[in-house]
């Protein structure tokens, strides 16, 4: 035994000195001469626009006339924007909403559909439904639901059990609730689904087990289920966190950011600077700096869960 | 034979490689930086705003004149493009490249246009078609430089009039004939509404998509103020502005005449409006051609006077139109071309009687608006004469226009510096007043002045 190590010993050592002959012969040109085509595009179509944007938030450009570079004045155009301040509340604003009020939701369906005996694919279908519906016309349609007017179809719906009528979108206090309640819509269907099929791999013999113990309902699913789920838990909280940080498509569709910018975001910002205003280096700018943020906030997230998932 | 290098021409446009400045400037290639015009040399050009195919008659009269155009110019080739202008995505495109060799897009652009090297200067072109003396001057003001160079052609133009329901004017026993000429009226006319006609909005404000910031800034100009002092270097808002945004505030707060949508861009407010269920709005009489083709509103029930005036009366309203952008890239030969086709499509009419009475039965046997009232892109003998022509096959009912023909207010440009910007950043303001009913109005102007500084300085760099 002794001996075989010693023996073994030199020969790794040797092996670690490189030799390309031997490299190439072994296959190693081939996989480099493989992964090349899809290094080159995925540098030229992912990495390249990133360094291009980079590049773009230190200039002043309008991409016809030659860029022109700005140092660092698109940055402090960007953080002297006295709406900076007001989009960066909203934006957390509607990720801390959609943390408390929707985030829960699609653990509570998957649960409940997973608890389901009988006609489970039919459940799995209604939950996953608003998913399918293009956001673009979702949106149109609820903005329709939210017409303001006692007439509008929330409005009347309400006035039957004597509330309302409520100014939906029209009114600052009550906007970014309101479209916190359609991306819980559009959205749990789809995470929905990812913790149904998470909830499929726990196994089958503990919440049997935890009925032989006598457990109800409740405490199968506080001490079966959500510890199962732990780890699929974390990962959908940091992807929507960084969701909601990115949130554009609902704000735009529904308000244009308004009343009075109560739902502008971040990127509804970033997205005027540049096909509003022309204004491409701000809107660079603007898009590092959330880049950064997002950054840090992915480590943070990483560190902290990190030691939460292993305890 | 007239030849002018280049260099002359496109002074703006000679360096227009993407980020690449250095080697664009010392590159004949692509964009042909070193041919001198030569009016008989073979070109080919893109021509936006082509009619879609959802749009049959048009679309055939349109490629017919594409055809008649090619033949009577032989050495130009047309390549139509159904490219139309969009405020969302016009940014992107221009800066990408991707636009025809000429379209058309909102006047508001002008300046910035200008200003960013971004329209190549066109006055050399004009003055070989002689084009430039008959366009309308008042228009042309709008599309110089310092030096008086033109970078673009105007057309479509319009002032900002008030649209009204003739038939919600009845219903509330007010005269159909007698728009509101000033704010007061329109206050009085829209209790008056409320109090006759349920179910109807009396006063809508556009106040999203930059149209608030644009309605704003009209109210403005109509109590005799201004929004950006005339050379755009900085904000002016002051009383005038305070007394527009405080009538909308105790038009929404105190007499409730506003309904309860205050996001109207221009689209919806328009179906809103050609649903029947608004009194009046701000628009121009090109209103008209949406809300009775594209949404089957009655025509019957249309009227516009013109922009209701403040303070001491007759301070003017806000003009606006369409400019052909011309693409900064394009080689001289290109540019003349494209001037030629302009010249040809959008004026030929209004002078040459054939032209003119075979575009109008076209457009009135495709259930277009003919004769629809505007500012004429050329001066009024020509225009006048032009409707002489056109007569018989005016579909358009110019009476319930009376109140918008007849007016002599004074006709004021948009704000100069960042036009759009000014507008998106004077939208909350106007959202804030109507959905906060203890907004403090004079900070709420005092922090816009501030935002509009910032723009301006930015704009200016």
């Amino acid at each position: 035994m002794t001996k075989t190590l010693e023996a073994a010993a030199p020969v790794a050592k040797r092996r670690k000195r490189f030799n390309a002959a031997r490299w190439a012969r072994g296959g190693g040109l081939h996989a480099v001469l493989l992964a090349v085509p899809v290094v080159l595009v995925y540098a030229y179509f992912s990495w390249g626009p990133v360094i291009q944007g980079l590049v773009l938030s230190f200039q002043k450009t309008n991409l016809i006339q030659p860029a022109e570079w700005v140092g660092w004045s698109n940055f402090t155009y960007v953080l002297a924007d006295p709406g900076l301040v007001q989009a960066s509340l909203n934006t957390a604003y509607f990720a801390l909403l959609a943390l408390v009020f929707g985030f829960p939701v699609p653990i509570v369906l998957a649960v409940l559909v997973n608890e389901l005996r009988k006609y489970d694919a039919l459940y799995n279908a209604l939950a996953y439904l608003p998913a399918i519906v293009p956001p673009v016309a979702a949106i149109l349609l609820w903005k329709f639901f939210y017409d303001p007017d006692a007439t509008g179809m929330f409005n009347t719906a309400l006035g039957w059990i004597g509330l309302g009528p409520f100014p939906w979108l029209n009114a600052e206090h009550s906007a970014m609730p309101s479209i916190v309640l359609y991306a819980t819509w559009a959205g749990a269907g789809s995470t929905a689904i990812i913790y149904i099929a998470a909830l499929s791999t726990v196994r089958t013999e503990l919440y049997e087990a935890a009925e032989i113990d006598g457990a109800g309902i409740w405490r199968r699913v506080w001490h079966i289920t959500l510890p199962q789920l732990r780890n699929v838990i974390f990962v959908m909280m940091l992807l929507q966190l960084i969701g909601t940080f990115q949130i554009f498509t609902e704000p735009f569709l529904f308000t244009g950011g308004g009343p009075n910018n109560a739902t502008q975001t971040i990127l509804l910002k970033i997205y005027n600077y540049a096909f509003v205003n022309g204004d491409f280096g701000a809107a660079t700018a603007l898009s590092v700096l959330l880049a950064l943020f997002l950054g840090l906030l992915s480590v943070a997230y990483y560190f902290v869960t990190k030691r939460w998932s292993t305890s | 034979m007239m030849k002018l290098s280049r260099r002359h021409v496109l002074a703006a446009g000679s360096s227009g490689a993407v980020l690449a400045a250095t080697a664009a400037c010392s590159d004949p290639g692509a964009n042909g930086a070193t041919e001198d015009l030569d009016p008989a040399a073979d070109v080919t050009i893109s021509v936006g705003d082509q009619p879609t195919e959802d749009k049959p008659e048009e679309l055939a009269a349109f490629n017919d004149r594409v055809a008649e155009f090619e033949a009577a110019n032989a050495n130009i080739t047309i390549e139509p493009s159904p490219e139309v202008w969009e405020a969302q995505t016009f940014q992107a495109k221009l800066a990408g490249g991707t636009l025809p060799t000429v379209m058309g897009v909102s006047l508001t652009y002008s300046y910035e246009l200008i200003e960013n090297g971004q329209l190549p200067n066109m006055t050399p072109y004009l003055d070989e078609l002689d084009l430039t003396g008959d366009l309308n001057p008042l228009a042309l003001d709008n599309v110089k430089d310092d030096d008086g160079n033109v970078y673009t052609i105007p057309t479509g133009l319009f002032s900002v009039g008030i649209a009204y329901n003739r038939n919600v004017f009845e219903q509330a026993g007010l005269d159909p004939d007698a728009p509101p000429a000033t704010w007061d009226e329109v206050r009085a006319f829209a209790q008056q509404i409320k109090a006759n006609v349920p179910g109807v909005t009396p006063y809508a404000q556009m106040t999203t998509n930059n149209t608030g910031g644009w309605m704003l800034t009209t109210m403005t100009y109509a109590n005799g103020g201004r929004i950006q002092d005339d050379a755009g270097t900085e904000s002016v808002m002051g009383e005038e502005t305070i007394a527009a945004l405080q009538l909308l505030h105790d038009m929404r707060w105190v007499d409730d005449t506003m309904g309860r949508e205050f996001l109207y861009d221009q689209e919806s407010v328009r179906q809103a409006f050609a649903g029947g269920t608004i009194g009046m709005v701000l628009q121009a009489p090109d209103a008209y051609d949406t809300l009775v083709r594209d949404y089957g509103f009655d025509p019957a029930h249309f009227g516009i006077g013109q922009l209701p005036q403040g303070g001491s009366g007759a301070n003017g309203t806000l003009t606006g139109g369409t400019l052909k952008l011309f693409d900064a890239k394009a080689t001289p030969n290109q540019l003349l071309a494209a001037a030629k086709w302009i010249k040809y499509y959008d004026f030929d009419k209004y002078y040459d009687e054939a032209v003119a009475l075979d575009d109008a039965e076209t457009n009135a046997a495709a259930g277009n608006p003919v004769g629809l009232p505007g500012l004429p892109p050329v001066s009024q003998e020509i225009y006048d004469r032009y409707l002489g022509w056109i007569e018989p096959h005016i579909n358009v009912p110019l009476e319930q226009f009376a109140g918008y023909t007849s007016s002599t207010l004074p006709l004021i440009a948009e704000p100069p510096a960042g036009t759009q910007q000014t507008y998106a950043a004077l939208d909350p303001v106007v959202q804030q007043i109507l959905t906060d009913e203890h907004a403090d109005i004079a900070q709420a102007v005092a922090d816009a002045t501030e935002v509009l500084n910032g723009i301006i300085a930015q704009a200016a760099r």
